[in-house]
């Protein structure tokens, strides 16, 4: 078993690229006898040595000292070889001719599952990203990065943050999991981004549906599932290098990582730094309800902001074992525009315009840092994972100190502090009892600890504690129709801390007199909840037509701030009040996968129908608290559907076409908001984009151009206190090219992208500053110049 | 023929699913409710000045497509000139200084039987032992729907 695993794991691991330190190359090819076709995925194996072949059926083993060696060339389905090369100078290419074996069939149906054909089998919507997807399109931010893909949006936050939306739903709905431990940080904040840097991130799979099941809580909208990079290949040393140059935001970009392994020993490290100033808009003045604020030189003033990530991490690999530590810090610190934080309109004496580089008031600063383990034990049938982490999410907000309703001006700018805790065990054994089943039975245990700090208030303090159980069987039921199925039981414990202004407030008493009393924001309450998650579904596939159905209940446990919260939110002028009766958010979702792909052309759709029975809602009432709008948790029925469409065709040789559409329609079906939709609701969207591949372009290898346009329609569809935003036209280009410039077979890769060409004035829906009438950023040129060593 | 119906079909059931979904907020209200002091007998007015000891009818007039539901008064002090109106006035502020006993007001107040139009009248006596100097007072109206319209004018207290 375990070497199913490390040879799926290598089998993967083809886009890395060894280097040779020193001695010789061996090249080769590997053949199908019978067939002259060249065979994939075969190992090459000598002492110290592997390879793996391409999809062409070449292989190169790099380092090889003068000698003769000898390899042994194996791949299921063939009978294995053994072949013995003199390595040295002037050697010819090796040609191996594998005669296809008979036997072992059923381990060739176990073993040869590649990653879409595994993907196809199961019932879920999933999306898988890959490193080369990440390095076309990188962005200011993961999530802008992924923003391509059908069902997925993001909330943005100036520039350089952003936060996913999956089908409509953010903020909590939606988990977040990287090396298998969910990501923790502020998720229910509107004003900042995910704290994960977006470089040496190799896979990712984006599951757009309930996913409670494998996730727990939180992955009631869908996951974003950063997995861990393939693990290098024995005494391997490979390198890179990024710089980035962007001319919108003037942000410069450096990041540089090594991978490196010996025999059974790896490691990885990588350094990250961006500081960018202010970015610009295709406006100069921007108006907001009757205000008007002036932009200099079209400078969102105080948008700029500085990101230092480093990351490390050391693995071992050995017979039956496989471990990897990783330590990541990702420190931010990012402005929010001068003019108007939320809602709140603001003077200041701040010389904002001296410089479009400084960060001034209001700014955040994030840091996360995180540990975690994770270790898979292989023991006959069973192959167990353990996850264990723990990460600490700080955020300081910062602003110009002014009094509020009874607050007297504060002394210092810090606003808000937050700083959480997670500890966090996941357990797993997946086992095969027979060929049929692929049975996995989990828990996952997590420890949250939320302190709070600064003169504002938002969220309480809490202690959260949840373990869940769940078990489920993807059966084959025959080599093309897939079941899986499976419950899950959470329990999960709230404790929240009380929290009192630190000023005095006059409050009417009965007799007629008035008290000065530090008034309660937030009370101490433990709560629990219970909850059951299913999920069921099928996969058939038909020659080059896969169907999946998927039947699924997920839930989400209420935060801290909507059961508990009982404050102002001046920057929203709105009065938050939190409903201790809340219960945990439960959804039903279907999906429907259909693809069909063949050479020429593929085509897909993935409708779903979903329905929260206690969708749980920040309604803005028609009362007032102190001159301020009482907003209330409540929950209402909620009842979405939608999908997406997708469409790719490679019209002739060197031109691929692709276009998708995404559509999300919902409704409240019960309480103060019914026939209203939800908020942040993603408007109908549409992408087209062409590649052209030249063959040879000047000294470019690989060149491409790339033209994305993108078509959202209005979103007349809002909820109080939302805008309606007009629909919007937006084009992108990219041009993409390798240049040998060092070594033949590690190109430089260069990218020249230009976003927004037309420099068009627009609003995103479901960005932060749409509130305040803010488009979007204008034309940006950026330059991305990769150096591998 | 094939081809059609081997693609067309699952689109059409996803047509005719989404198609059923029946639009249950087709009489929605999706309008905020107007909020001015523009009107005849609006107050204050930009920049107005206010004297300490005085009683003033503060007015402003609201509207909304359906039905009125609540509204405020806030009246802050502006000493450290945080913010500013949006009447587009300019007003001449004084210099920025701290506050020792600024006036806090803070009211609300619900319409009683809704109604599209009202005008909003709140007697108001300035106390005598507050600071003198720039204000900020804001007026904001919701609608029953829980939309929220706001407006803010600037004035001045003097002895």
């Amino acid at each position: 078993m375990f070497y199913k695993i490390l040879g799926a794991w290598l089998y993967f691991s083809l886009c890395s690229l060894a280097v040779a330190q020193e001695s010789f190359e061996v090249k080769g090819s590997v053949i199908n006898a019978g067939t002259l076709e060249p065979i994939e995925g075969v190992n090459i194996i000598g002492k110290g040595l592997f390879a793996i072949s391409s999809a062409n059926g070449e292989f190169t083993i790099r380092n090889v000292a003068e000698g003769i060696h000898s390899f042994t060339i194996s791949h299921l389905g063939h009978s294995s070889k053994t072949v013995t090369v003199k390595v040295g100078p002037e050697m010819e290419e090796v040609k191996v001719l594998l005669v296809e074996s008979a036997t072992n069939l059923e381990e060739v149906a176990v073993y040869g599952k590649t990653t879409s054909r595994k993907a196809q089998e199961l019932p879920t919507a999933s999306h898988q990203v890959y490193k080369d997807f990440l390095e076309e399109n990188r962005e200011n931010s993961l999530m802008q990065t992924l923003k391509k893909i059908p069902g997925v949006s993001t909330i943005t936050i100036g520039s350089g943050q952003s936060k996913p939306i999956i089908r409509g739903l953010g903020f909590n709905r939606v988990a977040v999991v990287q090396n298998g431990i969910k990501h923790e940080a502020q998720q229910w904040g509107s004003d900042h981004g995910l704290e994960i840097d977006q470089y040496g991130i190799e896979n990712m799979q984006i599951i757009k549906g309930p996913a409670s099941l494998l996730y727990g809580s939180d992955a009631i909208a869908g996951v974003v599932d950063i997995q861990p990079s393939a693990i290098p290949k024995p005494n391997s040393f490979v390198g890179d290098l990024n710089l980035l140059g962007e001319s919108n935001n003037n942000l410069l970009g450096l990041s540089t990582g090594i991978v490196s392994r010996k025999d059974k020993w790896f490691y990885r490290a990588r350094l990250t730094f961006r500081d960018y100033g202010d970015y610009k808009v295709p406006t100069d003045r921007i108006n907001y309800e009757n205000y008007i604020f002036e932009l200099h030189h079209n400078h969102l003033r105080n948008t700029a902001g500085e990101e230092a990530n480093a990351a490390f991490s050391v693995g071992y690999v050995a017979d039956h074992i496989k471990s990897e530590t990783f330590f990541s810090n990702v420190y931010a610190k990012n402005g929010f525009f001068a003019n108007a934080h939320g809602l709140e309109v603001r003077n200041s004496n701040i010389d904002y315009d001296r410089s479009s580089r400084d960060i001034d008031l209001p700014h955040h600063v994030v840091n996360h840092f995180k540990v975690t383990n994770t270790t898979t034990i292989a023991k006959g049938k069973h192959s167990l994972q353990f996850d264990i982490g723990f990460q600490n999410n700080y955020r300081e907000e910062h602003s110009e100190p002014v009094p509020h309703g009874h607050m007297p001006k504060p002394e210092e700018s810090k606003e808000r502090q937050f700083n959480k805790n997670t500890y966090s065990i996941n357990i797993r054994d997946a086992f095969n009892p027979d060929q049929r089943n692929d049975i996995v039975i989990g828990m996952n245990a997590e420890l949250q600890q939320n302190t709070i700090g600064g003169w504002g208030f938002l969220i309480p303090g809490y202690h959260r504690f949840t373990l869940g159980i769940f078990a489920y069987d993807q059966i084959e039921l025959n080599p093309n129709l897939h079941l899986q199925a499976g419950v899950r039981y959470d329990y999960g414990l709230l404790d929240t801390k009380s929290h009192y202004d630190w000023f005095r407030t006059p409050v009417d008493n009965p007799d007629g007199t008035t008290s000065q009393v530090f008034l309660q924001r937030a009370q101490d309450k433990t709560l629990a909840f219970g909850n059951f998650s299913a999920s069921t579904g099928l996969s058939f596939i038909q020659n080059n037509t896969t169907f999946k159905i998927n039947l699924g209940k997920s839930f989400r446990m209420p935060l801290a701030n909507e059961l508990a919260s009982d404050g102002v939110n001046y920057h929203m002028y709105r009065f938050e009040r939190g409903n201790l009766d809340l219960d945990a958010e439960e959804s039903y979702q279907m999906d429907i996968d259909i693809d069909h792909t063949t050479e020429r052309f593929s085509i897909g759709i993935s409708p779903f129908i979903n329905l929260f029975d206690n969708f749980i809602y920040l309604n803005p009432t028609s009362n007032y608290y102190e001159a301020l709008q009482i907003y209330e948790y409540t929950q209402s029925k909620v009842f979405r559907t939608g999908g997406e469409i997708r469409a790719s065709t490679r019209l002739f040789k060197n031109l691929q076409l692709d276009a998708s559409g995404e559509f999300v329609y919902s409704r409240q079906t019960s309480g103060a908001k019914k026939g209203f939709t939800l908020p942040f609701s993603p408007p109908l969207s549409g992408f087209f984009s062409a590649r052209y591949q030249f063959n040879k372009l000047l000294f470019f290898d690989a060149p491409q151009l790339i033209a994305d346009y993108r078509i959202t329609a209005a979103q007349k569809e809002i909820v109080p206190p939302e805008e309606k935003t007009e629909g919007y036209r937006v084009m992108h280009l990219s041009f993409m090219g390798k240049i040998p410039m060092f070594k033949e077979n590690i190109p430089v890769g260069i990218r020249l992208k230009i976003n927004n060409v037309f420099n068009t004035e627009y609003f995103d829906h479901t960005s932060f500053y749409r509130l305040i009438d803010v488009p979007e950023a204008g034309r940006n040129i950026s330059l991305s110049i990769t150096v591998p060593f | 023929m094939k081809l059609i119906s081997k693609y067309f079909y699952p689109l059409f059931l996803i047509v005719l699913i989404t198609a059923c979904s029946s639009d249950a907020g087709l009489d929605k209200d999706d309008e905020k409710p107007t909020i001015g002091i523009n009107h005849n007998g609006g107050f204050p007015q930009a920049c107005e000045i206010l004297q300490k000891g005085e009683t003033y009818t503060f007015k402003a007039q609201v509207t909304d497509n359906q039905a009125l539901a609540s509204y405020s008064l806030n009246i802050h002090h502006n000493f450290d000139h945080h913010t500013h109106d949006d009447q587009g006035a300019q007003c001449d502020l004084e210099a920025v200084k701290q506050a020792v006993n600024p006036m806090i007001f803070m009211e609300n107040y619900d319409i009683a039987n809704g109604g599209t139009t009202y005008e909003i009248n709140i007697e108001l006596t300035i106390p005598k032992d507050i600071d003198s100097g720039n204000y900020h007072c804001s007026y904001s109206v919701t609608d029953e729907t829980g939309w929220q319209s706001r407006t803010s004018v600037d004035i001045k207290i003097v002895e």
